[in-house]
């Protein structure tokens, strides 16, 4: 029999709809710009069929990059609600922000060394490093990958106001930047959301919105404090998803899984016979 | 959790604000200023002298300039001795009118024979474009030749405007030709490539390198930890408990102590110094008032 857990509630409802968002155009993006960068391989060309030829497959990833776009716009409007301006330095600098800050160096070193069993664990608060990284990676990628993608889609345009070869550095710049987004997100971000073993298949805080508090107790012991010293530990209490929400969270969260691992191997496998020029 | 803050705003003000504002003023800039996009055939009277101009062009107008940047430097030397500047002109065959003059049994072959990397472009490999389709029919002006189709003055207007209507000099300015940006070629005549590509490299292995140790760390720790343990023990279960242990205290014993002491060192000097350092800037008037009481 299972005890009944407590749950407490770690991302609202328009945090999990940009994750969502974030996740549908990613793949999209990574299906169809795999399809075009592995075009001389059979692994392209399946791809490439799936998304309907060459020239289809540029369309759908224009489009998708748009969405990811107007997903980036939303979040920066959302962010400057999100902050209360009034007392901004504690709302940016403060333990509820992604702001990386001295803290988290300070995390690493003492997560590092408790590895290999000296001192105590670390006291992450409410976000620890690796989710701070990952968060401001994908900050800085999606302007990039946008401005550099929109360059390569109007050259007439972008040669009004730069020099031509900029669009060969801009092509390196995109794929690169791609090639490593995808690695991070489907070998790290999958591997510590899916294979560590407490999360084992899949970690569903981010589609659930909660937590239960006694993995919040394990891991967040610093913000679980702070909760319990303002006394918001009752307001942040939520109700357990419906089983027919978790079943459905579980099977696309899977084939999300499914689809990045068949991309890693596919371009492992092919990427030694990629043309590019 | 306030030391940390104050240290970090200063590190924020640093770090983050002045790359956001040398970004913003790198996208911004060339829209004040198109000049720099535009190789001479961009300025208004260069433009006009081509209208107006019979075919004749003097030596400096046709040179390319501001785009030499991406193209092979000239060189007159070849082989052991150097060319003089006139028989450069004529002996040299990226300068000849027809560069592939007095080749024995030319028309036999095909161009991909002589030049095998040519072909590996954008343009051959995933538009499937043949070579004639932009460097045209015989004689095939030499690249670096005055009055060749493919002089940067002209290319966008005979060559890329086949293609893609609207081009423009800069647009010319596009290499079709791209080096593999890790080879020394892109090093000697496309350095921003070279420089681009290594940089991506770094961003992409260091955040691996860093990355999936990490996971790996977390993993084994994870599997270890029924109840919190350092992951050493997991490691080492097969060596008998006392000499993890005593191997253990020992490690302990010397390397606690300075690690300690570092952060401790690192906390004084980026917390808690700069801290002072502001206060003592804030506050002059005080100290002042408290002087001359």
């Amino acid at each position: 029999m299972m005890t009944q857990r407590i749950y407490i509630k770690r991302y609202t409802r328009i945090q999990r709809i940009f994750h969502l968002w974030i996740i549908l155009t990613f793949l999209t993006q990574a299906d169809t710009g795999f399809s075009r960068l592995f075009i001389t391989t059979d692994f392209g060309r399946f791809l490439t069929w799936i998304f309907g030829g060459y020239a289809t497959a540029i369309q759908i990833h224009f489009w998708g990059g748009v969405l990811m776009m107007v997903c980036f716009g939303t979040h920066i409007i959302y962010i400057g609600i999100k902050v209360d301006w009034k007392n901004w330095k504690k709302s940016i600098f403060g333990p509820d922000s992604m702001v990386p800050n001295f803290q988290d160096a300070r995390h690493l070193v003492e997560r590092a060394l408790w590895f290999f069993g000296i001192g105590s664990p670390p006291k992450f608060d409410r976000w620890a490093y690796p989710e701070k990284f990952g968060y401001w990676g994908v900050f800085w990628g999606v302007p990039l990958l946008a401005i550099t993608g929109l360059m390569l889609r109007f050259p007439l345009l972008t040669t009004q106001f730069l020099p031509g070869w900029v669009l060969n550095v801009a092509a390196l710049v995109h794929r690169a930047e791609a090639l490593l987004a995808i690695a991070f997100i489907f070998v790290v971000h999958f591997f510590s959301g899916h294979l560590t073993p407490s999360k084992f298949p899949m970690n569903e805080a981010m589609f659930s919105g909660c937590v239960p508090l006694d993995e919040v107790e394990e891991e967040k012991p610093a913000w679980l404090e702070r909760l319990k010293k303002e006394g918001k530990l009752e307001i942040v209490q939520a109700k357990t998803p419906p089983l027919w929400y978790r079943i459905l969270y579980f099977s696309f969260g899977s084939a999300a899984f499914a689809i990045g691992i068949y991309l890693v191997i596919g371009a492992v496998i092919y990427g030694r016979y990629v043309q590019l020029h | 959790m306030k030391k940390a803050v104050r240290g970090m705003r200063l590190v924020y003000l640093g770090g983050v604000m002045v790359p956001l504002i040398g970004l913003i003023a790198l996208l911004v800039g060339p829209l004040l200023w198109p000049v720099w996009a535009e190789v001479k055939g961009g300025s208004k009277i260069y433009r006009y002298r081509e209208r107006v101009a019979s075919g004749y062009y003097e030596g400096y107008e046709v040179s390319p300039r501001r785009a030499r940047a991406t193209v092979a430097r000239p060189s007159t030397k070849r082989g052991l001795a150097a060319y003089g500047a006139s028989s450069a002109l004529v002996r040299i065959r990226t300068r000849l009118p027809d560069s592939h003059r007095g080749l024995k049994f030319y028309y036999r072959n095909s161009c991909v024979e002589c030049h095998p990397k040519q072909t590996r472009n954008l343009h051959s490999v995933r538009a499937g474009i043949t070579c004639r389709q932009c460097h045209g029919a015989e004689p095939i002006a030499a690249i670096k030749y005055h009055y060749s189709p493919m002089n940067p003055i002209r290319r966008h207007a005979y060559v890329c405007t086949k293609c893609h209507e609207g081009a423009n000099v800069a647009f010319g300015t596009y290499l079709i030709h791209e080096p593999r940006a890790e080879s020394a070629a892109a090093k000697e005549n496309f350095p921003v490539l070279y420089y681009a590509y290594w940089m991506m490299l770094l961003l992409l292995g260091g955040t691996l390198a860093f990355f999936i140790p990490h996971i790996l760390m977390v993993f084994v720790q994870e599997l270890a930890m029924k109840k919190k343990k350092p992951a050493i023990d997991f490691l080492l279960f097969f060596i008998p408990n006392r000499f993890i242990v005593q191997w253990r205290e020992k490690l302990i014993k010397k390397w606690k102590p300075p690690i300690d002491k570092l952060i401790f060192f690192m906390e004084q000097k980026f917390v808690v110094a700069p801290r002072q350092l502001l206060s003592k800037i804030r506050k002059p008037a005080n100290d002042d008032a408290k002087d001359i009481h």
